[in-house]
């Protein structure tokens, strides 16, 4: 539609435009550029009293940074390990609200809340559940004869606690995705394949499923990404221990940035993160495409 | 009538389970924070006299003040985030002009990359303008964070008002701020709703950003669970889950109140974002 009509119109609309292009330039993608630019730098806040050019030192370095890479691999396993429960128990809850429970609507939005709470509660509150001497969960495994577990003091347990605190917090996110995309399965193909004699589990696997793929797929990506730069639940409940068992990239960076000062080289182990997460987007984007082409849509 | 009885015991298995996955958790951090002191460390007792001494330090005490700064800041910020994010929608949604779907992509963009991204620059330009631990600073940061998402969910309902009537308010000579003021606006209820929801609860939830540049005057709700969680953490228990609570109460009743818009808002935020 054309604005013959409003004359000077044209002014209007880019007075009410400018503010928000202007604020988003200056605190968002300035400082987005300005890192790049820090990335190419020695600029330890202690020492330096100016950013140095120093070329790609920085990232000679950070590929030689066992720590690094160590923090790596732990944020990619913990990414796709928490993706894969969540996928699976999300899925579980998705056909379960998909199957009109009565109060469904109630009892859906009780299920979102932990994801819509601040992730630092939930950080807490696991912290508290683990807990040695508040904690609920040590207690009835000691008074079952479960195993005795350390929770967060020991690598391995760690890693677990931050797993289960995770998939508390963002199954529901996966169901929710799921859920809308069940919602949009036409009824009519449920009821002819019914009638042709198809039920539960063939009538899943070969109707509702395929129409769920597309969003699975989505999901997935979805948590995978955001998983991978885990913060706010690590600071709270293990801080990135112990050790640094659970150090995750994002912790790595946070302890560069504001722990060593080391504002430089923080910010090329950002850029690096981000090609990465770039790439990983770019076979994301191209596979999806061409599943989307195979399947005919 | 056998497989709706079957139907109908399943169902109730399903509500037992979502509610015993999310329920718990939440229960026993209310449990703590009303648990007194000496029995605190006891796990065993479930049943005991409740205190409200904890809630009642947070509201004499100092401890109240990071709440106080939490919802200031997320509030101021996510109506400065409506207004500006609401006036370049309409622009957005309105008008036609050459390379409109890139500018638009160019200011999503900053949803897609993570915030880390921005950190050190951003701390370093508070550093300058003097606004580290400030309300102010937190508000000019939470402004520009929700932008994207608010204009992105502003354009989605503004593209649903129905074009003719703006246009027959121009053809009476209407300009166009009185258009927005008079046609476009009353429209609007539902979306400026959800929007500034959700910018809200994602301020309030906001952590990374409030840690590294506040530190003791403008400290937010979630800053200040971290000073009783960090180190050793058999400090103060009782406190902690006490802010946890508090923190949680305004999410649960939005979620409450709002959660049909609120299923639709996240389902289209988490698209994009």
């Amino acid at each position: 539609m054309r604005w013959v009509t409003l004359g000077r119109g044209r002014f209007w609309f880019w007075l009410y435009t400018l503010p928000a292009i202007l604020y988003v330039a200056v605190w968002r993608l300035g400082p987005a550029l300005y890192t790049a630019w820090l990335s190419l730098t020695r600029y330890n806040i202690v020492y330096d009293t100016q950013p140095r050019l120093n070329h790609l030192a920085n990232y000679g370095a950070l590929l030689h940074d066992p720590s690094f890479w160590a923090s790596l691999r732990l944020s990619v396993e913990f990414a796709v390990i928490v993706t894969t429960i969540e996928l699976l128990v999300g899925a579980a809850a998705a056909i379960f609200f998909d199957s009109d429970p009565p109060g469904r609507n109630l009892l859906l939005g009780i299920f979102l809340i932990p994801m819509i709470m601040a992730p630092v509660v939930v950080g807490t509150v696991w912290s508290a559940l683990f807990d040695r001497s508040v904690g609920p969960i040590p207690y009835y495994l000691a008074v079952f004869h479960g195993p005795r577990i350390m929770w967060l003091a020991t690598p391995q347990s760690a890693f677990f606690g931050l797993v289960i605190a995770d998939a508390w917090e963002w199954t529901p996110l996966i169901s929710l995705l799921l859920f809308s995309a069940l919602q949009t399965v036409p009824r009519e193909h449920l009821e002819a394949a019914r009638v042709d004699g198809a039920h539960g589990m063939r009538l899943f696997w070969h109707i509702t499923l395929p129409q769920l793929t597309g969003m699975i797929v989505v999901a997935a990506g979805l948590r995978l990404m955001d998983a991978f730069l885990e913060f706010d639940k690590v600071f709270v409940m293990t801080g990135g221990g112990p050790g640094t068992s659970t150090q995750f990239v994002s912790m790595y960076v946070y302890k560069q940035a504001f722990n060593f000062y080391n504002m430089g080289y923080a910010s090329t182990a950002i850029v690096a993160l981000l090609l990465l997460l770039a790439v990983a987007y770019g076979i994301y984007l191209r596979s999806y495409s061409r599943m989307r082409m195979a399947a005919g849509a | 009538m056998a497989p709706r009885r079957r139907r109908r015991w399943w169902h109730l298995v399903g509500v037992a389970l979502v509610l015993m996955w999310t329920l718990p958790p939440f229960l026993y951090l209310m449990l703590l924070s009303l648990k007194p002191e000496r029995l605190i460390v006891d796990p065993s007792r479930l049943v005991f006299w409740p205190t409200l001494a904890r809630y009642h330090d947070l509201v004499v005490s100092n401890l109240g003040l990071p709440i106080w700064n939490s919802t200031i800041t997320s509030t101021v910020g996510s109506i400065f985030t409506l207004l500006l994010a609401g006036l370049a929608a309409l622009t957005f949604s309105f008008l036609e002009f050459r390379g409109k779907e890139i500018l638009f992509l160019i200011i999503l963009l900053p949803r897609m990359f993570p915030p880390v991204t921005t950190l050190i620059p951003i701390d370093l330009m508070l550093k300058t303008l003097g606004l580290i631990d400030t309300r102010t600073g937190l508000i000019v940061l939470f402004t520009g964070f929700q932008i994207p998402l608010a204009m992105w969910i502003m354009r989605i309902f503004l593209d649903d008002v129905p074009r003719e009537l703006a246009e027959s308010a121009a053809l009476d000579g209407a300009s166009w701020p009185t258009i927005v003021g008079r046609v476009i606006l009353p429209l609007l209820g539902p979306g400026l709703l959800s929007a500034i929801i959700l910018s809200f609860i994602f301020n309030w939830n906001e952590f990374l950003f409030p840690l590294v540049v506040t530190s003791f005057n403008a400290k937010t709700g979630s800053v200040a669970i971290m000073s009783f969680a960090g180190g050793y953490k058999q400090l103060q228990w009782g406190a902690l889950a006490t802010l946890g609570v508090v923190m949680t109460i305004p999410v649960v009743l939005f979620v409450l109140a709002f959660r049909g818009s609120l299923v639709r808002g996240f389902t289209a935020g988490a698209l994009k974002g």
